[in-house]
């Protein structure tokens, strides 16, 4: 069975800079990946490079479908939600604002009603803060947004770009429970970036780690979390 | 206290024409940081074609809107064919086309339509109403009601709407928006087509007061900028509270200040964009911004 | 002597187009000498300009206003004072320059945009300003001004080398050449030290030029200063050229035509503002006169170019400027001249054999 979004031999860079190397991942459908990698070795690169912020060469296939040439509201619009570094949250816009910027594309109001409803149970102080501005939020309030957004989208892939970035350790576990009840429930594949090896690895059924724009290591999740070599040279733990 | 009443309502009227060219900058400032220097040209350019119509018999009430569709899809058409190639230019770059773009637009008018002012009927009638003791004409009400109106829709539009949203989340977040599957580019477009047309609701109000010709909303920009400017650029709830200021000042200024009428009432809207520049740069409503180093 | 021979053909280029502008009124009418002469006015007024905009990065749509303020100081203290004319020309340029410095210090705190906005208002208002205080500026009516005989030493050396009497147009010109030779050549200086540098960083990045120790704040007052300075050297010459000025010689169309020459000349370079300065003021005379007489340009065109004037040209070369050539005439000559310099030599890097990108400009 053809996995839901596969790379292979990607290169990609910005203008004469060459981050990706040929790079080759894949992530099944409803499966959870996490690239790891320390800063700069080209995680974030690897996630705009399929949502089309940066040139590449080499293939991206997303249910099957090439995705080169494609713009980046294109491809997000066939199913792939992207949250980036940062968030990417609409300071301007509300919370509610925001959500229905998650929601605007979808036709079908019954499921959409129900999606919202599913968002407000995992994170009922985004409803509290509903008519705020979402510049109010907090760190870790705005990457619960974040992800509401990205639900509210119904994809069929969430790209995360380190959702723990910045956020305390108890909001960290929180909102990686959440992630993976989201998978687990609504079967969306999430393709993980993140600097915290461990809490990512503990939710993955595959890892890739990357090292100057390179797979150095790629491997089931609980693979590599035993391999003690591996976690001293690469993941730092 | 009459005149001044009558003053203060005429004022409002004219208040109203600026508040929809400042609203119309306003809408593109927010969506590219750049101000059209050639919207008061592209207004003119809208109520000539208005001219045209009514000249072949349309009334002036079926006239109105289907201009302001012909200028909603001229505004579209200029930013697909000008602005979207040089999207990434710096801002001057931008500030130059726009420049050209008034240029070449108010050539065309001068070409198509010649320069001798002509006289364009105002749709309302000449008559006044007494109000509480005060004359107010009918035209000045028709005119504060049209801007009223349009400036109400064009908030609901914003606010209410799901367009209205992807155009606001297009405007001031637009690598986001892309991530939301916003096609931004053309939520671009669209806010051109907005702007234009109610610049045109701007040209349109005016024409019947001054002479419809060419040059004729070369006065009316500088207003509207400085209503702009004063609301603070980035809010059209400031065009429009802008606009009213400018107008019953303006107005008041031309009957009480000594040697202040006709053309040097210019230099008041000069004035008021200097002083608020040098006070409170960003005007009422806006907001610092922190610049990114 | 060594020096000559080094010289790079630039320095040679520019010693051939002097000589050019010297010798070419003894060639043509007196009618055009005038022409030229307001082309090279503009030139001046557009080299001002372009060190605002080009060297400093700040974009002033009311240069017609400076020029304005030359034009009539000249004017008045010729008209009222009864001052010779030669002598008013330099008076004009340093209070005009003055009152640029002291515009340039509240344009600090304005952002690009709005100080855009702001010189633009200027230009709207200007004429309307300079018709209040009517005794001293005619007001509507404007300004005469009697242009000077030629001395007799200018007389005789004309009519050495052409054998026919110097017209006081021909003697304008060469007042008019003298000046732009003496501004061109100080602008020069200017880019090549200190301060041109020192706009050029500023321009390319104010936060950065300030963490370098450049004194943003003094070099953009005085980038607003000479700018007006040349403006309002140009604005007298433009007084003495036509012998008339009034308020509608100056309205917000010239601040733009100054802009459009600059931008189609090239900013930020010397030779720019000369070859705007042509276009920009042969464009609209030639564009009536040229394009209908080409008998093989089917009617309707000619016709077209000929109604719709100058206005749409600009607009259009403007706007196609800016959209695929915005370092101007100047630019493309130089872009030119290094892809074929390129071809010629074979820039290519030896070891992938690829031509090295295009650096980025403006």
């Amino acid at each position: 069975m053809a996995a839901l979004l596969e790379l292979e031999n990607v290169h990609a860079g910005y203008g004469p800079t060459s981050v990706l190397h040929g790079v080759s991942l894949s992530v099944p459908e409803g499966g959870v990946v996490s690239l790891l990698g320390a800063n700069g070795a080209g995680k974030t690169t690897t996630l705009r490079a399929i949502t089309g912020g940066v040139r590449w060469s080499g293939d991206i296939r997303f249910a099957g479908h090439s995705l080169r040439r494609m713009s980046t509201e294109d491809i997000v619009r066939r199913g792939i939600a992207h949250v980036p570094e940062g968030r990417g949250i609409c300071t301007e816009l509300t919370v509610d604002e925001n959500l229905r910027l998650g929601s605007h594309l979808r036709r079908d109001g019954a499921e959409v009603q129900k999606d919202y409803g599913r968002v407000f149970d995992y994170f009922p102080v985004l409803k509290e803060r509903r008519r705020l501005s979402a510049s109010t939020l907090s760190g870790g309030e705005q990457q619960m947004l974040a992800l509401a957004r990205a639900l509210l989208m119904r994809p069929r892939l969430m790209l995360l770009d380190e959702p723990s970035l910045g956020l305390a350790p108890i909001v960290v576990r929180s909102i990686f429970e959440i992630i993976h009840s989201i998978n687990q429930t609504s079967q969306v594949a999430v393709l993980l970036v993140e600097q915290n090896a461990r809490i990512a690895l503990d939710m993955s059924s595959t890892a890739y780690v990357l090292e100057v724009g390179r797979v150095a290591v790629q491997g089931a999740g609980s693979e590599l979390q035993g391999n003690e070599s591996v976690r001293r040279s690469y993941l730092g733990y | 206290m009459q005149e001044f009443l009558q003053l203060v309502v005429s004022g409002i009227a004219t208040g109203g024409i600026f508040a929809s060219l400042a609203l119309a900058l306003v809408l593109i400032y927010n969506a590219m940081g750049l101000v059209n220097f050639a919207q008061g040209e592209m207004a003119m350019l809208a109520t000539f074609v208005a001219y045209s119509l009514i000249n072949r018999g349309m009334s002036f009430w079926i006239a109105f809107p289907v201009t302001l569709v012909l200028a909603f899809g001229g505004g579209v058409v200029i930013q697909r064919l000008v602005i979207r190639p040089v999207e990434r230019a710096p801002v001057l770059a931008l500030v130059i086309i726009t420049l050209g773009l008034a240029t070449l637009v108010n050539g065309l008018a001068g070409f198509i339509w010649g320069y001798v002012p002509r006289s364009f009927a105002s749709p309302f009638s000449p008559d006044s109403v007494d109000l509480a003791g005060v004359f107010v004409s009918y035209r000045d009400l028709g005119v504060i009601a049209v801007s009223g109106l349009v400036l109400l829709a064009v908030y609901l539009l914003l606010q209410r709407t799901t367009v209205g949203l992807t155009l606001r989340a297009a405007a001031h977040h637009p690598e986001a928006s892309r991530l939301l599957g916003v096609q931004v580019s053309w939520m671009l477009a669209l806010g051109w087509g907005l702007a234009s047309a109610v610049g045109a609701v701007s040209g349109m109000m005016a024409a019947p007061i001054l002479l419809l010709e060419p040059n004729m909303m070369q006065a009316i920009i500088i207003y509207a900028f400085a209503a702009a400017v004063l609301g603070g650029i980035e809010s059209p709830l400031g065009a429009v509270v802008g606009g009213l200021i400018v107008g019953v000042t303006v107005n008041l200024a031309g009957a009480y200040l000594p040697g202040v009428g006709g053309d040097l009432q210019l230099a008041v809207g000069l004035a008021i964009i200097i002083a608020v520049l040098i006070l409170k740069p960003n005007g009422l409503f806006g907001r610092a911004a922190i610049r990114r180093v | 002597m060594s020096r000559i021979r080094t010289a790079p053909p630039r320095y040679w280029l520019v010693l051939l187009v002097v000589i050019f502008f010297l010798g070419f009124p003894t060639v043509i009418s007196s009618f055009l000498a005038s022409e030229w002469a307001q082309a090279i006015i503009l030139a001046i007024a557009i080299m001002g300009l372009n060190i605002l905009v080009g060297y400093s990065g700040q974009l002033s749509l009311g240069h017609g206003a400076f020029m304005a303020l030359g034009a009539y100081t000249s004017a008045i203290l010729v008209h009222h004072y009864k001052m010779d004319y030669l002598v008013t020309i330099p008076i004009a340029a340093v209070l005009t320059g003055l009152v640029g410095f002291l515009f340039g210090v509240p344009a600090l705190r304005l952002s690009p945009l709005y100080l855009a906005l702001a010189t633009f208002a200027l230009a709207v208002v200007s004429p309307s300003l300079i018709k209040r205080p009517a005794g001293l500026t005619g007001g509507v009516q404007g300004i005469l001004v009697l242009q000077p005989d030629p001395p007799d030493v200018a007389r005789e050396a004309f009519a050495f080398v052409t054998g026919t009497a110097m017209t006081s147009d021909q003697w304008i010109y060469y007042i008019t050449l003298f000046c732009a030779l003496v501004l061109f050549w100080l602008a020069w200086n200017l880019a090549r030290h200190r301060p041109g540098r020192a706009m050029r960083a500023i321009r390319d990045g104010e936060v950065a030029a300030a963490a370098s120790g450049i004194n943003v704040a003094g070099f953009k007052t005085l980038a607003f200063g000479i700018s007006a300075f040349y403006a309002g050297t140009a604005g007298s010459l433009l007084a003495l050229s036509t012998g008339f000025i009034s308020p509608d010689t100056f309205p917000v169309s010239l601040s733009i035509q100054l802009l459009v020459g600059a931008v189609v000349g090239g900013l930020a370079s010397i030779p720019g503002p000369l070859l705007g300065a042509i276009f920009a003021y042969f464009l609209p005379i030639e564009s009536n006169q040229w394009v209908p007489s080409q008998t093989w340009l089917p009617e309707q065109i000619t016709s077209t170019v000929k109604n719709a004037g100058p206005a749409v040209s600009y607009g259009i070369i403007l706007i196609l400027i800016m959209m695929f050539a915005p370092n101007g005439i100047v630019g493309l000559i130089r872009t030119g001249y290094v892809t074929v310099n390129r071809r010629l030599r074979g820039a290519s890097d030896p070891q992938t054999g690829q031509i090295p990108p295009d650096t980025q400009t403006v």
